[in-house]
């Protein structure tokens, strides 16, 4: 991931810089870009009926990307037939609700399939700045809107949105707990497995997706292949083994393997042959193992200093290094795409739980959330820029996103009666 | 606001334990700052006899919001018309008009004084504190300012 955002800045010729604007997302100097979203333009009854469903996901998308701040309709002033094109636009009516871009979109319906054009203008200039035409199912509106999305955060940012990058989480269904996959706004949603205890979901590349499971009596790794297929990974029978993590590259994971005495982590094949222990802290317990998107390190979690702490290690085990030093109980690490940041759970001296960011090299430490409830299990998005997390702020616990510095904080549209815990948002 | 809310509560006397916000509003209104903004510089769709006035005024910035009242009383937004009913959470909502916290009136002058008050009270609940009146500076003011008029053109 890294490695790619790397070659994507540096093909970019300046020329093309200069001409288009680019949002520059982070600093302190950052100005969420006053964006107006127009109600969809709609041809024909059928599509009426998905227009709502669109425009919900494609605003919420918007909204939540950090980059925008959205404008109130109810503010608008324009005419609510005006056309899609530059020359029937009038301008003025929407810098006087303090427009500086303009997206105005269509959505027609072919059968099964929904298309949207949706056309980006500057206000200031009054002149169309990129358009973009997309399609999707039309049983699921949602997905069109994320794909409208997308294109209209890589025209503004140069890097792919994380709108189209599936998430996983726990749902808590009486005694049970069962592994979930949906879109990454909470939509869609589909259930993984049936019934009984599963927990710490993880996906990796190419649509694997691993967790914890409890159908043998004891935990246990398993997992599905994109096909499918799912597999119950052999490790050192008679231990206890959770909490799978994927190497970048898929090749391979790393979990916590326990046994009556301590907890430590291990390294496997993917097929969960060539297992090798990497730490060993006799009666102490090493978990949560979370990769570098380089795949050369891991964090985890250890209480080998009194308290459950961040730690960073090489990926064979070497150079383990102590990261957090603030606070008595910090766990869950999230390893940020970018690189820089580690996000984790930390319990403060009210016993609240709050989320926090730590710099890898410079151990500086950052703080996410405050005074909102419990906050817990942060996962960044694939591109780094937001985080997915677990709030109780409205009572059971849910899913919400923020971003990456903590800013704009939005419940998932998609809320449950049942408690959603262990999200982890896919590459 | 709220204001004796648990007056239902109980028998007898009740405690008032709210702030009784009715004398407070009257003190933001008086707060409303108004200045007197010259025409020129503005260029608006809505036809507009601007009263003459020979106070000294600021020169008008043509960023801000204008909300112009014209003859028949009809209120606009820019040049887009705004029911008086919708006035106050078109302004609420407004993100210019509420990063600014100032807009511009435009109002002709044979508009009552009592339906000034009414769109001027309308923007201080919406939040807006300043309010600048334009008004035309020149005696011959008048004339132009019908000749400038596109009337509602795009409406």
């Amino acid at each position: 991931m890294k490695a790619l955002l790397a070659s994507l800045v540096l093909s970019l010729p300046l020329a093309a810089l200069a001409q288009a604007p680019v949002i520059q997302i982070s600093g302190a100097t950052f100005q969420p870009l006053p964006l107006a979203l127009s109600t969809p333009l709609t041809q024909g009854g059928e599509v009426k009926s998905s227009a709502t469903a669109v425009d919900d996901a494609l605003l919420f998308d918007l909204r939540a990307s950090g980059l925008f701040q959205m404008l109130d309709r109810a503010s608008f002033l324009a005419d609510a037939k005006e056309g899609m094109t530059a020359g029937s636009i009038n301008f003025a009516r929407w810098a006087d609700v303090g427009a500086e871009a303009l997206v105005k979109y269509t959505l027609t319906r072919e059968g099964d399939e929904l298309k949207a054009e949706a056309r980006v203008f500057n206000v200031g200039n009054g002149r169309e700045e990129f358009k973009t035409a997309q399609s999707g199912p039309t049983a699921q509106p949602s997905q069109l809107a994320h794909k409208v999305a997308d294109a209209i955060y890589r025209h503004y940012t140069r890097e792919p949105s994380p709108f189209l990058v599936p998430i996983t989480y726990v749902r808590k269904s009486g005694a049970n707990r069962d592994v979930w996959v949906a879109d990454w706004d909470g939509r869609n949603a589909r259930q993984v497995t049936q019934g009984g205890i599963n927990l710490l979901p993880a996906l990796g590349p190419d649509g694997q997706l691993g967790y914890t499971s409890y159908q043998q009596g004891k935990p246990d790794l398993y997992v599905r292949k994109s096909g499918g297929d799912t597999i119950r990974l052999k490790t050192n029978e008679g231990q206890m083994a959770t909490g799978i993590a994927f190497s970048p590259d898929g090749k391979r994971v790393a979990y916590a393997l326990a046994d009556d005495e301590s907890a430590q982590i291990w390294v496997a094949n993917a097929n969960g042959e060539g297992a090798r222990q990497l730490t060993d802290t006799r009666f102490g317990i090493n978990t949560s193992p979370a990769w570098s998107p380089d795949g050369k390190r891991i964090a985890f979690v250890s209480n080998r200093g009194g308290s459950p702490q961040v730690y960073v290690m090489n990926a064979d085990g070497s150079a383990v290094r102590r990261l957090t030093f603030q606070g008595n109980y910090n766990q869950t690490p999230n390893w940020s795409p970018r690189g820089d940041l580690i996000a984790f759970t930390a319990r403060d001296e009210r016993n609240a739980f709050d989320l926090f960011t730590v710099h890898v090299d410079t151990g500086k430490i950052s703080r996410l959330t405050q005074d909102q409830a419990n906050n817990e299990e942060p996962s960044f998005s694939p591109n780094g820029r937001l985080v997915l997390f677990t709030s109780t702020r409205n009572g059971p616990s849910q899913l919400f996103v923020m971003t990456a510095e903590g800013n704009n904080p939005l419940p998932l549209p998609v809320q449950d009666k049942a408690a959603i815990t262990t999200p982890d948002w896919g590459r | 606001m709220g204001m004796g809310s648990n007056s239902n509560k109980g028998s007898g006397r009740v405690t008032m334990s709210e702030i009784n916000v009715t004398p407070m509003v009257d003190v933001m209104l008086v707060l409303l700052i108004i200045f007197m903004v010259t025409a020129p510089l503005i260029q608006q769709g809505v036809k507009v006899n601007l009263p003459e006035a020979r106070a000294a005024a600021v020169e008008a910035s043509d960023k801000k919001l204008v909300l112009s009242i014209d003859a028949q009383r009809r209120v606009y937004l820019g040049e887009a018309e705004v029911l008086m009913a919708e006035l106050e959470k078109k302004l609420a909502t407004n993100a210019k008009a509420q990063a600014d916290k100032e807009l511009y009136l435009h109002a002709d002058r044979d508009v009552p004084y009592g339906v000034v008050v009414d769109v001027m009270a309308a923007a201080q609940r919406a939040g807006i504190t300043n309010v600048g009146m334009i008004t035309d500076p020149s005696a011959g003011g008048r004339a132009s300012a019908s000749s400038k008029g596109k009337k509602e053109a795009r409406r």
